[in-house]
Formats: C-alpha cells, structure tokens, sequence
C-alpha cells in the first residue's frame, strides 16, 4: 500500500512539475478575470514567428511599465535636462496652455483642462503613451486591427497599397488617424500614421500636437513571447524635429486572455475620483462670446 | 470657434477617403429618394439587381458590412417584400414594461421629445459624456461595421463611438456573478452553418437600450442571431429580454447588412463632449428655444 501512495505522489508531484510553465504561459485562459503573464528572470523564448504580432499584448515587465502618469515613457515630463522635448515656441505655447495632472506642469485635478477625464476620445497615439495595459493585434491579409481596452477603441492600420492621405488635400481630421503599415523584414512591422485631430493631447503630461503630427510605430516582433514597440512623434508644427516617445517590450499572452473593461463615464470617474471633483454628466457650456 | 464646429460637423459626418468610387458598377437611386454620398467601396442592394445571389459561405460572418437598403440612416428597407427597420422598433402589441419598466422610460426625456438643453439622456451625441453601451450601440446609428473571425472569437468593431465587441466562441460559459458593464459579457456559437448566435449579459443597467429611452436593467439578457442568408447578406435579428423593465423578451431589431467591398474604410464618428457641449450651447440650444418658442 505504501508503494502505491508513493507511485501516486509521483504522478501528482511530476503534474505539478510538468504542467506548472504551461499554467503560467496560458496565464488565465477562458477566464473573465484574466491572469496576466509577465517576464521572469531565467525565462527563454522560441524563435520569433515570421510576420505575425497577432494575439494579446501587455507590458512585459509589469502593469507599472505602461503607466505613463508624467507623460511619454521614453520623455517623461520630470524635469530632467534629457527629457526636454524641442519644442517650437508654438509648441512651448500651446504646452503652457494645457493643464495636464501629470508631469512638472501638473495641477490639481479641479483645475486640470485635460480633456479626457471629461471622456472626450484619448485618440491615437495618446491611447499608447498615456495607460497602456493590453491590447488585441488582428491580422488579415489586407490590413491590422488594433483593439485597446481603454474605452474597446480600435484602429485599422490598411496594408492594401493605398498611402496616407495627402495633408494639403485637408483629410478629415480624426481623433485616431489613417494608418497604413508594410512589414520591412520577417519580424518588423512599421506603421505610418496622419490626419489627426488637434484637439487631442500627446500624452497624460498634456504634451500637444498639431494637425501636422505624423506618427511612427515599429512593432519588432523579438521572439515567441515578445515584440517591442517604439512610437516616433515627428510634428514640425509643435516641435523641431523627431524624438521617440515610447519603447515597450511586450509579452504575448494566452489567446483567451479577455481586454478588462475601462471604459469612461461620469459615474466611474466620480467613483474613482471620489468627492473630491464630483462632475456632472453634462460638461460645462462655454461662457458667451465678448461682443 | 468656428474650426471647432467645423470639427465637429466632419466627426459627425461620414468622410470621403481615398479613392474615388467605381461609378460604372453603382445602380442610381430611386427617384426622389434621399441621397447620401456614396463612400468609395460602398455596395448597396440596389446594386446587385438583376444578379443572382451567391451561396452563402459556411461558418463565415468575415467582412465589411453596411446597411442593405442603402446609405445613410434609417439604416432599414424591403428585404423580400418585408420591411426590415433600424431600432426602436416595437412589437406589434406595444413595449411590455413592467410597472418598473414603464416607470423608468418615462422618466427619460428624449432628444426626440424635448430640446437638447432639458433632455437627460447620457450618451455624448445628445450632450452627456456617457457611451451608447450596449445594446444601444446596434438600435442608435447602426451604420457600417467589420467582423473578424479568429480561432478564439469574434470582433465587431462598430462605426459609432470607434467601438469594438469581443464575442467568445473558446467554449467559456456566460459568468453568473458579473462585474457590471457597458457593453457585456459575449459568447456565441454556430447552431448550423450558416447562423451565429450570442448571448450577452453583465450588464450595468446604466445606459438607455435606445433613443426613444426604452429602459434596460442589470438583468437584462441579449440574444443577437447572424445569419448569413447568402454570399452577400447576413440578416440581423436582435431580442432583449429584461425581466426587471419587460414581461417578456421583445425583438428589438432585424436589419438586412450588404458586404461591402474589400477598400471600404469606415469613417471616423467619434463624439467628444467638450465639441459637442460647444455646438449645443451655440446652435441646438438656442435653435430648440427658438423652435419651442414658436410652437
């Protein structure tokens, strides 16, 4: 009997063992409360796929990763002589103007003009340099879907030859742009973005940008479990030349891994913020024009 | 100012992109019907008169689609001599509220029946800073709308608000004890080959079902069925059942969707409160006043 118990504490002690890793790479799967899968140290990964950044994405070092609170991660908003962004002296203005809660011109929250916690869109690429926690990659042979779980948006990045809009034709302007994308090797997928409109903000530290932003995204797809994603802000308007503003490794995760719920309301936001700045559903009307 | 209404009028209109259309494939409208223009990709029903039907694909919902019956909104028509409609339809005996039900539609109040500067409803496009949510999102301005398929799901992503739906076809079950949302819980499966059906529930309650403000609780169960009827056609039938507002499930919506062309690109309609809550101030709010004011 004795030899029995232990045959079977065997075969329970090497399911453990043999099945732990695939527990911890599934992270969650089919569940509504997703687990997610960060990286450990002491990890390998398989070879990357070819020309595949399908599935869902989050930070590979953690939720903390992705949080930009001050402000682009690559520039954050703190001060620091390297994080000076070239601004134009339109672009230094326009940031004067803007009341952000985040980065070295923060305010408090009853002062901040930040138009999205009042739930005007976040818009492109504000969606990735301001909360990013994890997103859905959909490829089909003529273009990539992109869902965010911030507010379910997505945007369609079109690989069927057609180019970007020509801005001297006055594009409609657009909260999340036109995107067309091509892959430049096997594992680099690089997206080109326009059009945008200019009442957004770049970022939580109310960095601005015009009508003449055109945004770079490089998805390089590293290894089975991993693609890193770097955004180029390039905006002659509002700054003197290109700078990075994001470079984020990010880790695959099971496929039935579900994009938690975040969406805007004035209910969750009084909720979130407490009493402290209760809003009403209604924004406030502007004051009547000077006459 | 005036670039903010004109933001506003292009985030509210559909947007000419690209190219330009393939006039020679494209029926004209009926006489005396109200136009709208044609997006480049845009395939309506009356183009494909005179053309036999194609057979429908098995298991295959993938593609652009848009309302059969033409452009524009009310996105409804004739589909084999029935007339199929947009949202905020009734059955035939009338909505049957519960007392809580009938209670809480009329404490809603409408764009439909009162200025925009006195109505309460939530959602941006009448003035709020609420999303549509769901149901809302398929019986207010249904317009074009891409469904993926991939091996673990089904995504719709929707036109109005830029908003998508993950439908699970993993084999999960609906949770029991959801955290309430404003657009669901979704599972759906093949019941043949040609017909789809989702059930969603988890659903806070906060939003309106539609525009005339019919109500919709925590406990209300939505029942979406697609069936692709031929190679062209996916014909959309929507029941909501609601114990806590309605006596028993109604058939919210049956809408014919038209595939459209591959390059069909969907237009941005995305709302922002602030440009709206300007627009209003300055134009609906004063324009309604006035309208009233002459009644």
């Amino acid at each position: 009997m004795s030899n029995r118990f232990l045959a079977l504490g065997i075969v329970l002690i090497a399911a453990g063992m043999f099945s732990a890793p695939a527990r911890a790479r599934q992270g969650g799967a089919q569940s509504w409360q997703p687990t997610p899968v960060y990286d450990k140290k002491g990890e390998n990964s398989a070879p990357a796929p070819t020309r595949d950044i399908s599935g869902v994405w989050v930070p590979a070092q953690g939720a903390q990763a992705g949080i930009q609170a001050n402000g682009a991660a690559a520039m954050p908003s703190d001060g620091k002589p390297e994080h000076e962004l070239p601004y134009t002296p339109l672009g230094r203005q326009t940031l004067q103007q803007h009341k952000p809660v985040g980065g070295v011109t923060k305010v408090s929250a009853r002062l901040s003009n930040d138009p999205v916690p009042g739930c005007d869109p976040q818009g492109f690429p504000r969606v990735v340099l301001d909360n990013f926690r994890a997103s859905r990659i959909i490829q089909t042979p003529d273009r990539v879907v992109i869902l965010y779980d911030e507010n379910n948006k997505w945007r369609m990045i079109w690989m069927d030859g057609r180019k970007l809009p020509d801005l001297k034709d006055n594009p409609e302007p657009a909260f999340w742009g036109y995107s067309v994308g091509k892959w430049t090797d096997d594992h680099t997928f690089v997206v080109e973005s326009n059009g945008f409109d200019e009442t957004s903000w770049l970022d939580h530290a109310g960095r601005p940008h015009s009508d003449a932003l055109h945004v770079t995204e490089e998805y390089k797809r590293t290894d089975q479990d991993h693609l890193v994603l770097t955004v180029t802000i390039d905006d002659p308007k509002m700054y003197t030349k290109p700078w990075v503003a994001l470079k984020l490794p990010l880790r695959l995760q099971a496929p039935g891994f579900t994009l938690e719920e975040r969406q805007c309301s004035m209910a969750e936001y009084n909720k979130f913020e407490g009493t402290a700045v209760p809003r009403t559903n209604r924004p406030a009307a502007p004051p009547p024009a000077q006459q | 100012m005036s670039n903010r209404f004109l933001a506003l009028g292009i985030v509210l209109s559909a947007a000419w992109l690209f190219s330009s259309p393939a006039r020679a494939q494209q029926a004209k409208p009926p006489i005396g019907e109200v136009t709208v223009p044609r997006q480049p990709g845009a395939v309506y029903d009356r183009d494909l008169k005179g053309k036999t039907p194609t057979a429908a694909p098995r298991r295959d919902l993938s593609g652009t689609w848009g309302c059969a019956a033409g452009g524009g909104n009310p996105c409804g028509g004739i589909v084999e001599g029935k007339q199929v409609g947009e949202g905020n339809m009734a059955p035939p005996d009338g909505v049957p509220y519960t007392p809580l039900g009938r209670q809480t539609f009329q404490s809603h109040k409408t764009t439909g029946a009162v200025v925009v500067a006195e109505t309460n409803d939530p959602i941006c496009w009448s003035g709020g800073r609420d999303p549509q949510g769901f149901p809302r999102i398929l019986f207010h301005n249904f317009r074009s709308s891409v469904i993926l398929q991939t091996p673990e799901n089904v995504v719709i992503l929707y036109e109005f608000g830029q908003i998508s739906r993950t439908i699970w076809t993993d084999g999960r079950k609906l949770p029991e004890h959801p955290e309430p949302t404003w657009w669901g819980y979704s599972v759906g499966k093949w019941v043949d080959d040609y017909t789809f059906v989702v059930e969603t529930n988890g659903l806070s309650g906060q939003p309106w079902l539609d525009n005339p403000g019919r109500p919709q609780s925590d406990a209300l169960h939505v029942t979406e069925e697609y069936k692709r009827t031929d190679g062209d056609h996916i014909m959309m039938t929507v029941t909501v059942d609601d114990p806590k507002m309605y006596t028993k499930p109604w058939q919210g919506l049956q809408r014919s969707l038209i595939l459209q062309a591959p390059n069909f690109t969907i237009p941005e309609n995305e709302c922002s409160p602030s440009i709206t809550t300007q627009y209003n101030s300055f134009v609906a709010n004063p324009g309604g006043v006035e309208a009233n004011n002459k009644k």
